[in-house]
């Protein structure tokens, strides 16, 4: 009996150690993005005082209603949109197509090709940063969607055929030997019958493909730099900056920054945590 | 990488005669377009980025780069700054993965304990690492603000500081407070992935060892540490080369400074492109990327293994 109810508060203790930790740098950013600003000068908006305040008197969404008034956020939000579905699409295809290939075909090169390609995963994004910028001023790709969905895939289409080689093994051989009975081609076997039944896994590297997209920074700062085209984790850095100077409206813009991808892991929590333990989904 | 196992298995599935079959275009179409797409991201930039290690091109001048030969990496042999950075990689790397593994595993093994609410707190362990990465650096920028940082405020409050610190523009402070952010950020990976490998122990093994008389204590040391430590060293591998390779956090949150202080080696690189020293930068990431594939190859190895073999 005893035994239990130290086990019990044992437990108790580590969740909430956990909890806060993991937690408790968002709370606080929750909490900050809807305590009112103090604005000593009116015709200065820009200009704020601010001190430590755990529990707002008088919460309020006008950090949320600044960042969509009087910065282009909405913009931004749909740049990142565009670019993190664009990439997932390009991923997608050449991915699976490619994954296909290897998990079902016995062909000459198969291993090295592989590795070829599992290769380009590792070569760090440093080293590609240059190149990339240099290759895409003289192709005109800079500051194009195009051009960051490009950069964009070099790490997610690697990790999308490695997910599917996975998946396609899992599927049994029989039903695309029927297929072929019924005189579909290699190609119609594939698209209308192998793909449908992975729509598990392509979700989960559609998922990750996003994720990871969204959430980069790097490629972004370096091939998106007109306003047009600027990303949600770009401007992020200019409010780490203290750019606008307004803790409030930075904590609102990073709470909407963190928003989607937040939904879609409480969407697919499960298949998520399963992705990660499989490993190898580059930060 | 060694191709024979799959030879091998050619041949003995395959009658002989049907080996010498017409030639099968269908695979080599299906991996074409991403064959394509990392030959133009990533293998082409690469190769440019060798080409490029040995010019002294600039970014303003790029037409008029002079070919000068191995001329950026013996300036890379003299320069104090290079070597100042490499040691900071290693200070980087040892402290985000060391720090990342300590939390990492106490967090896998409460989280393999039955209990109500675990599925709860297994997603929320997760939530850092799903949050974009510049996010995570603007909230510890804040929370460890010299005006109105939270950290500054308790820290007053309990007594530990007298006055508020500006922590990010101090040398020693600002390289723990950045290692401190990478780690909240990264330490999820690691609970899970160790946390999959706890629940892949046998569950047998513990249960001999309890009619054993085996303290829980010896049950760690002996059977879960022993089982676990290929899940750990894989991750800890990973997580270093990904380290060695990382820039956002620490561009982000004091973009190298204060001074030089934290420069790791990609972060050099990365501010030789800001300030356009293509050339220079690119010699000092190769040599980087060289010394990280070593390490990946051995990573990729076990991974083609893992997938190929059926």
């Amino acid at each position: 009996m005893n035994a239990s109810i130290t086990r019990q508060f044992g437990i108790l203790l580590g969740a909430a150690l956990i909890l806060s930790y993991s937690l408790g740098p968002v709370l606080w950013t929750a909490i900050a993005s809807i305590t009112p600003e103090v604005r000593p000068d009116p015709s200065k908006p820009w200009m704020s005082i601010r001190h430590v305040e755990y529990f707002p008197a008088e919460p309020t969404l006008d950090n949320y209603a600044h960042l969509f008034e009087n910065l282009p956020f909405g913009n931004y939000f749909r740049n990142s949109v565009i670019v993190a579905t664009g990439t997932m699409i390009v991923a997608l295809l050449v991915g699976s197509l490619g994954a296909y290939a290897f998990a079902r075909f016995r062909f000459k090169g198969r291993a090295p090709l592989l590795a070829t390609m599992l290769m380009a995963y590792m070569i760090p994004s440093v080293v590609l940063l240059v190149p990339l910028l240099v290759i895409f001023r003289t192709y005109g790709l800079n500051n194009t969607f195009y051009g960051l969905i490009l950069a964009e895939s070099t790490n997610t289409a690697p990790f999308v055929l490695l997910l599917m080689i996975n998946y396609f093994a899992t599927l049994p051989k029989e039903l695309e030997d029927a297929a072929a009975v019924d005189g579909a081609s290699r190609l119609q076997t594939l698209f209308l019958v192998v793909l449908p039944m992975s729509i598990p896994g392509l979700v989960a590297g559609g998922l990750f493909a996003f994720i990871a997209t969204w959430n980069n920074f790097l490629f972004a700062f370096l091939f998106t730099t007109t306003e047009a085209t600027k990303t949600l984790p770009v401007i992020m850095r200019l409010f780490a900056l203290g750019e606008p100077a307004v803790w409030g409206v930075s904590a609102s813009g990073a709470m909407i920054t963190t928003l989607p991808v937040a939904l879609l892991f409480l969407l697919f929590q499960r298949m998520m945590i399963s992705g990660l333990s499989a490993g190898a989904v580059k930060n | 990488m060694t191709a024979t196992p799959i030879a091998n298995e050619t041949v003995e599935t395959t009658a002989p005669f049907k080996r010498r079959e017409r030639f099968d275009a269908f695979p080599y179409l299906l991996v074409a377009p991403i064959l394509f797409l990392l030959l133009a991201v990533t293998f082409y930039p690469a190769l440019y980025a060798v080409y490029l290690a040995l010019t002294d091109a600039h970014m303003i001048r790029l037409a008029r780069a002079q070919f000068i030969g191995l001329g950026n990496f013996i300036r890379i042999w003299n320069d104090p700054l290079f070597f100042d950075s490499l040691w900071r990689t290693l200070r980087w790397d040892v402290v985000v993965v060391g720090f990342e593994l300590a939390i990492a595993l106490p967090i896998a093994l409460f989280l393999n304990l039955n209990f109500r609410g675990r599925g709860f707190v297994r997603a929320a362990v997760v939530v850092p690492y799903i949050i974009p990465p510049a996010v995570a650096a603007l909230i510890w920028v804040y929370m460890f603000d010299g005006s109105f940082g939270v950290v500054n405020d308790i820290l007053v409050r309990i007594g530990v500081l007298e006055k508020y610190h500006s922590f990010l523009s101090e040398p020693l402070a600002s390289f723990a407070v950045t290692a401190g952010a990478m780690v909240w950020a990264g330490q999820p990976l690691m609970a899970i992935i160790l946390l999959a490998g706890l629940q892949a122990i046998p569950a047998e093994l513990y249960e001999a060892a309890k009619v054993d008389g085996a303290t829980a204590w010896q049950r760690f040391r002996y059977i879960t540490l022993p089982q676990l430590l290929p899940s750990i060293l894989f991750i800890c591998l990973l997580r270093t080369i990904w380290m060695s390779n990382h820039i956002d956090m620490i561009f982000v949150m004091t973009r190298g400074g204060p001074g030089f202080n934290n420069y790791t080696e990609a972060v050099y690189s990365f501010m030789l492109t800001q300030r356009f020293e293509i050339g220079y930068s690119s010699a000092v990431a190769v040599v980087l990327a060289v010394i990280l594939m070593t390490a990946s190859a051995f990573y990729v190895r076990h991974l083609s293994r893992s997938v190929l073999a059926p």
